[in-house]
C-alpha cells in the first residue's frame, strides 16, 4: 500500500503510535469525544434551519401516515417530536432518512434537497438515525457492530483491514463512553434490551452523523439508564450536534429539549419550547386526551 | 491491506490455534500428496471432482457466506465459464488458458447485469431469481445448437494434447489445487478487510447496515462479481479438464444445490467452510456413485446428511467441531470477556450492567401504549 492516499485527516499531529486517551485530540469529525466540525466549516447557528420537509405525505393503503407534513428542525439544538401512537413519528424518520419513499413533498437538509438519495447516502450527509425497536448486528460482537459502522473514504480504502488502530481506538472510545465497554466481545444478541440501545446507538455515533434522529431512546429502559442518556443527549448536543427526538416519556422530553413538535394524525399541530407545549390546549386535546 | 497497525481480532486459545494450525497443515499434506498415493486413475479423477466442487463451494461462500444471500445459480455461472472457454478454443482458436482468462472476465462481466437485476430482491426471491438465471442459460445453450453444440454437446480439445490420462488428472489436480488456495486467500483478505466487515453487516441487518452509511447494493454487486468470477474459472478449467461439455449438467440446479449444501454443512462464515463441506459431501457423491451407480439413491443419502447437519449443526461442521475443542481445552471459565450475558445468567448472575438480561420482555412497553407518558408525568 502506498501511505494513505484519501483516509480522513490522520492523527498526524497527536502521533500515531499509541494514544493515550481514546478520542482525545483526535481527527475532526468523529472522535468519541470530539466536537463534530460544521460541514462547511462554519459553525452551526442555532435556530437556523438544518432539516426541513415540506409537504411530506405518505399513505400505507387506507392510512395516511403522513398528511403534507411540512416541518422544520433547528440545527445545533435538541429537537424532540411527540405526539400520540400512530402519529406519524416513526414514518416521519423512515422518510426523511430515505427507508421509505414519499407519495409527494420534500425533504431538505442543510440546503440541498434529499428526498430522492438512498438511505447510505442520505447517512453519509450526515444524518444517523436508531430503530424503534432498536437494531444491532446480532451475531456481531459489539466492538464489530461499532467498526461495521465506521465509514471509510474512498473505494481502495475499504480494502484496509476493519480493525487498524485509529478504528479500534474510536471504535473503543464510543463504548467507553456509553459504559458498555466491558461489553465489548460479547455478541450483541447476547446483551440485554438496554444494553443493545446503547450499543446502537454507539454504531450510529461511530458513523460521525452530524444530526441525529432517536426513535424512542427511552422506551424499555430503567430510570437509571433514561437519566444517563439524556446527560449523554446533552452532552453530544454541547459538542455540536444536532437531534431530533421522538419520545413518549413526557419527563424526559422537557428536560433535554429546546424545541418540541407536536404530531397529531401526520402532521404538526403545535411547536415551541417545552414549557410552552406543556401546556398547549391543542396539544393536551391531541395527545394527552384531556 | 495488512499493516503493523492492525490487532489481532480476539485473544484466540493457544492450544486452540494450535491443533487449528496442525488440522490445517494435515489436510493440506493430504490433498496435496493425494495424487501421490491415489490407488488408480479413477479415484485420482475423482479427487480433481472433489476440488472443482472445494474450489465452486469456497467462490459461493463470497456471496452466501458473507452476505447471506442464496444462490442457487452458480452450478450456471460454472457452466457459462465453461462453454465460454470451450466456445472460444473451438471457435475461436484461442490457446486454451487465454480462453480461460477471457472466459473469466466475459463471467464477471456477466454477472454484473445479473447481479444487478437480482440482488434487489432479498431471502426466497432471491434464490427464485439465481434459478430462473439456470434454467434461462440451459434453454438457450441447448437451444442455439449450431453454435454451441446443443445437446450433442460440445468437445473440448485438451490443453496438453501429449500428456497420458493419469498425468493428465495430475496436472489438473494441481492446477485446481492452486485456483482453490487463491480464492482461500482472497476469501480470507475479504473477511478481515472494512469491505467484509460490510458486507456482514448486509447479512446481519441489511436496512441497519444502509442506515448506516454503507452503500449496500454496491457491496453485494462488487462481491457477486467477484464471486462470480472465480466460479467461471473453476468451470472453465473444469471444461479443459473434463473435455466433453452437456447443457444438461454444466446448467443444472443440482449443482448450486451441492454447493449451498456443503458450504452449509462446513460452514460459512469460515473459510475453510466450504472446503471441508466439499471433502465430505464430494467424497461421499463419489463414493455412492462407485456403490450405487448413478441412481437417485446417493441424492437421498445427500439430503438426509444436510437434515442432519441442520438439525443438529445448525452453524455447520467445523463451527461445531471448534466448540467440541474449546469445551476440551478449557474446563473452567475464568475470563469475563468469554462470557456471554446469557451464560452468566444460568450463573444466576446478572449481566455486569445490571440491566434486565436478554430480550425485551414482554411486559415492557417497547412502543409506549396510550396514556403512558401521561401516567408517568403525574
Ligand atoms: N409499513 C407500514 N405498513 C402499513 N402501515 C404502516 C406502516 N408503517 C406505519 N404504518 C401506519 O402508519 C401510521 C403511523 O405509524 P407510525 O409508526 O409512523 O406511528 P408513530 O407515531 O411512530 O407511533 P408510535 O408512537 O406508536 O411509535 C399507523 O397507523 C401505522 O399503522
Ligand atoms: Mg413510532
Amino acid at each position: 500500500m502506498t501511505g494513505q492516499p484519501s483516509g480522513p485527516p490522520g492523527p498526524a499531529t497527536s502521533g500515531t503510535g499509541s494514544p493515550a486517551t481514546t478520542g482525545a485530540g483526535s481527527p475532526a469529525t468523529t472522535g468519541p469525544t470530539s466536537p463534530v466540525a460544521g460541514g462547511t466549516g462554519s459553525p452551526p447557528t442555532s435556530g437556523t434551519g438544518s432539516l426541513a420537509t415540506s409537504g411530506l405525505t405518505k399513505a400505507f393503503g387506507g392510512v395516511t401516515a403522513l398528511d403534507a407534513a411540512t416541518v422544520e428542525f433547528r440545527h445545533g439544538q435538541v429537537n424532540a417530536l411527540i405526539g400520540p401512537n400512530g402519529s406519524g413519528k416513526t414514518t416521519f424518520f423512515n422518510c426523511v432518512t430515505g427507508m421509505i419513499r414519499p407519495d409527494s413533498g420534500r425533504t431538505s437538509y442543510r440546503g440541498a434537497d434529499i428526498t430522492r438519495r438512498s438511505p447510505h447516502a442520505i447517512a453519509r450527509a450526515g444524518i444517523g438515525r436508531t430503530f424503534q425497536l432498536c437494531r444491532v448486528f446480532p451475531r456481531m460482537s459489539a466492538l464489530d457492530n461499532v467498526l461495521a459502522a465506521a465509514r471509510p473514504d474512498g473505494f481502495w480504502s475499504q480494502l484496509r483491514g476493519a480493525r487498524r488502530r485509529v478504528e479500534l481506538d474510536r471504535a473503543r472510545g464510543w463504548l467507553t463512553r456509553l459504559g458498555i465497554e466491558h461489553l465489548a466481545d460479547v455478541e450483541a444478541r447476547n446483551m440485554s434490551w438496554g444494553q443493545q440501545k446503547l450499543l446502537e446507538l454507539a454504531g450510529v455515533l461511530m458513523s460521525g452523523p452530524e444530526t441525529v434522529l432517536l426513535d424512542e431512546p427511552a422506551g424499555g429502559v430503567n430510570p437509571a439508564l433514561l437519566d444517563r442518556i439524556g446527560a449523554l443527549v446533552r452532552e453530544l448536543n454541547a459538542e455540536g450536534r444536532t437531534f431530533v427526538i421522538v419520545e413518549h416519556n413526557m419527563d424526559l422530553v422537557m428536560s433535554i429539549s429546546d424545541h418540541v413538535v407536536v404530531f397529531d394524525r401526520g402532521r404538526p399541530i403545535a411547536e415551541g419550547p417545552p414549557a410552552v407545549i406543556r401546556s398547549d390546549e391543542r396539544v393536551l386535546g391531541a395527545y394527552l386526551g384531556v | 491491506m495488512p499493516s503493523a497497525s492492525e490487532l489481532p481480532a480476539a485473544p484466540r486459545h493457544r492450544l486452540g490455534g494450535l491443533f487449528r494450525a496442525v488440522a490445517i497443515l494435515a489436510v493440506a499434506a493430504a490433498v496435496l500428496s493425494f495424487p501421490s498415493w491415489a490407488p488408480n486413475p479413477y479415484i485420482l479423477s475423482a479427487g480433481v471432482v472433489v476440488l472443482n466442487y472445494a474450489v465452486l463451494s469456497t467462490s459461493w461462500n463470497f456471496v452466501g457466506g458473507f452476505t447471506g444471500y442464496i444462490s442457487l445459480g452458480h452450478g450456471a455461472l460454472a457452466g457459462l465459464g465453461g462453454y465460454a472457454t470451450g466456445l472460444l478454443v473451438v471457435r475461436a482458436g484461442l490457446p486454451s488458458f487465454v480462453a480461460l482468462a477471457a472466459a473469466t472476465l466475459l463471467v464477471a462481466a456477466f454477472a454484473v447485469p445479473v447481479g444487478y437485476a437480482a440482488l434487489r430482491v432479498r431471502g426466497a426471491s432471491f434464490v427464485i431469481v439465481s434459478i430462473a438465471l439456470v434454467l434461462i442459460l440451459l434453454l438457450v445453450f441447448q437451444s442455439w445448437a449450431s453454435f454451441t453444440g446443443g445437446s450433442r454437446g460440445l468437445v473440448v480439445p485438451r490443453p496438453f494434447p501429449g500428456l497420458l490420462r493419469p498425468e493428465h488428472h495430475r496436472v489438473f489436480f494441481y492446477l485446481f489445487a492452486a485456483l482453490l488456495a487463491v480464492a482461500l486467500l482472497v476469501w480470507w483478505l475479504v473477511d478481515r478487510s472494512r469491505f467484509g466487515l460490510g458486507l456482514k453487516a448486509i447479512r446481519e441487518d441489511e436496512d441497519k447496515a444502509e442506515s448506516l452509511g454503507t452503500p449496500t447494493f454496491g457491496y453485494k454487486l462488487v462481491v457477486f462479481v467477484v464471486s462470480a468470477g472465480f466460479t467461471g474459472l473453476a468451470g472453465g478449467l473444469y471444461a479443459l479438464w473434463f473435455g466433453d461439455l452437456d447443457p444438461v449438467f454444466q446448467f443444472s440446479i443440482l449443482t448450486g444445490s451441492y454447493l449451498v449444501l456443503m458450504a452449509l454443512l462446513g460452514g460459512v462464515r469460515q473459510l475453510f467452510g466450504p472446503l471441508v463441506g466439499a471433502l465430505v459431501v464430494g467424497i461421499g457423491l463419489e463414493y455412492f456413485k462407485v456403490e450405487f451407480g448413478n441412481t437417485p439413491l446417493h441424492l437421498a443419502a445427500t439430503g438426509l446428511l444436510l437434515a442432519l447437519v441442520v438439525m443438529f449443526m445448525p452453524d455447520g461442521v467445523l463451527p461445531a467441531l471448534g466448540a467440541l475443542v474449546d469445551r476440551f481445552l478449557r474446563p473452567a471459565q475464568s475470563s469475563i470477556r468469554e462470557v456471554t450475558a446469557a451464560e452468566l445468567r444460568d450463573r444466576g448472575s446478572g449481566p455486569p450492567e445490571g440491566d434486565r438480561p436478554a430480550d425485551p420482555p414482554a411486559s415492557v412497553p417497547v412502543g409506549a401504549p396510550d396514556g403512558r407518558s401521561a401516567e408517568e408525568r403525574s
